[in-house]
C-alpha cells in the first residue's frame, strides 16, 4: 500500500522519537502505531510494516466506534479505549488538539502494568500534541 | 431480532454515498463514525466513515429494517465480515463516474455476494441523465460473474431512490427465502 502519511518528515521524526521514549519508559510495550483518524500509519514501533498498517486501520475504526458509543451514551467525547486480555492490553487514544486528528494505538504484553501503560501513553499523547503544534 | 426485522448492509467504495443513503432513510438520527478524510487524492470529501453507519426504518405492517453501512476503503476490510454477519441482503453502491468502476464492482461483488447466495442489489450513482450504458455494462459484468441481480441508477440524495433500492432488495430477500423453502 502507498504510504499516505499526512504529516511532514520533521513532524514524523518527532513523533517517532516520542514513541521510542514511550517504549523505553514503559514496561511491556510490544508495538505502537501513531495513525491518522482515517486509518493511515504515521509512524510506528512495529518493524513489520504490513502489521503496522493493519493496526492503523483497526485503531482508526475502534477510535471512531468508541466516539460514537460515548456520544450515544451521553458521556461526551471518548478519550481512550482499553482492550484487555489475559495476555496483554491494547490501548487506543486520541492525541488532543491534533490536526489532522491523530490517534495512538499501543499494544503491550502481560508484563505491562495497566496504570503505568495508560499514564505513559497519555503523557506521550500530550507531548505529541505540544510538539506537533510547534512544527506545524 | 424478531422475524419482522431485517438487517441489510450498504457497501461500496469510498464516496459512493453509503452514509448519505442511510441518513436519508433512517427514522432517527443515525449512528455515524465519520472522521476527517486525509486521502483527498482518492476522494475529495471532508469526512469518511472509519467504523460503521447505523440507522433504522419502520416499514408498513410492523416491518422494520436495520441499516448498516461499511467503511468503503479496502484497508477497513476487516470490518466487512463483522458487519455482513447475519445480514439478509446487501446493497452495493457504486460511483458511476469513477474510472475504477469495474474494479470496484469486482472487489465488492466478490467480498459480499457470497457466490450469489446473498441477495444483492446494485445502485449506481452520479450517472448523467438517460445514460444507461454504465448500467448495462455493470449488469453484463455481474452476469459474467454468475450474478443476476437488479442494477439501478440512483441519486442517494433522493430518499425515494434509496427507498427503491431497499424495496428491491426486500423483494430479492423474499424470493431468496421462497427458493430456500422449495429446496
Amino acid at each position: 500500500m502507498k504510504n499516505k502519511n499526512p504529516l511532514s518528515q520533521t513532524a514524523t521524526e518527532l513523533a517517532q522519537r516520542q514513541l521510542q521514549s514511550l517504549r523505553s519508559s514503559t514496561t511491556g510495550i510490544t508495538s505502537a502505531v501513531l495513525l491518522s483518524s482515517d486509518g493511515f500509519e504515521v509512524t510506528s514501533l512495529e518493524t513489520d510494516k504490513g502489521k503496522a498498517s493493519r493496526l492503523a486501520a483497526m485503531g482508526s475504526s475502534l477510535a471512531a466506534i468508541s466516539s460514537a458509543i460515548a456520544k450515544e451514551a451521553g458521556i461526551s467525547e471518548c478519550s481512550r479505549l482499553i482492550v484487555e486480555s489475559e495476555e496483554g492490553v491494547v490501548a487506543v487514544m486520541k492525541v488532543p488538539n491534533s490536526s489532522p486528528p491523530l490517534v495512538l494505538a499501543v499494544v503491550a504484553n502481560d508484563a505491562s502494568r495497566l496504570g503505568q501503560l495508560l499514564w505513559g501513553a497519555k503523557h506521550c499523547c500530550a507531548a505529541l500534541s505540544q510538539e506537533l503544534k510547534e512544527v506545524s | 431480532m424478531t422475524s419482522d426485522e431485517f438487517k441489510i448492509l450498504f457497501t461500496g467504495p469510498m464516496g459512493a454515498g453509503k452514509t448519505t443513503a442511510i441518513a436519508q432513510l433512517s427514522d432517527d438520527a443515525c449512528v455515524s463514525t465519520d472522521v476527517v478524510n486525509t486521502d483527498l487524492e482518492q476522494c475529495n470529501k471532508e469526512m469518511t466513515t472509519a467504523g460503521l453507519d447505523y440507522g433504522y426504518i419502520s416499514l408498513a405492517e410492523g416491518y422494520g429494517v436495520r441499516l448498516y453501512g461499511t467503511p468503503g476503503q479496502e484497508r477497513f476490510r476487516f470490518m466487512w465480515p463483522i458487519l455482513a454477519n447475519n445480514a439478509a441482503g446487501v446493497i452495493l453502491l457504486l460511483n458511476g463516474e469513477h474510472p475504477d468502476l469495474n474494479d470496484h464492482l469486482t472487489m465488492y461483488a466478490d467480498a459480499f455476494a457470497n457466490g450469489g447466495d446473498t441477495p444483492l442489489v446494485v445502485g449506481i450513482g452520479r450517472l448523467a441523465a438517460n445514460d444507461f450504458s454504465r448500467v448495462d455494462q455493470v449488469t453484463e459484468q455481474l452476469a459474467a460473474m454468475g450474478l443476476f441481480v437488479p442494477v439501478i441508477s440512483v441519486d442517494v440524495r433522493e430518499k425515494d431512490d434509496v427507498l427503491l433500492l431497499v424495496e428491491t432488495l426486500l423483494c430479492q430477500i423474499e424470493a431468496h427465502e421462497m427458493e430456500l423453502m422449495e429446496i
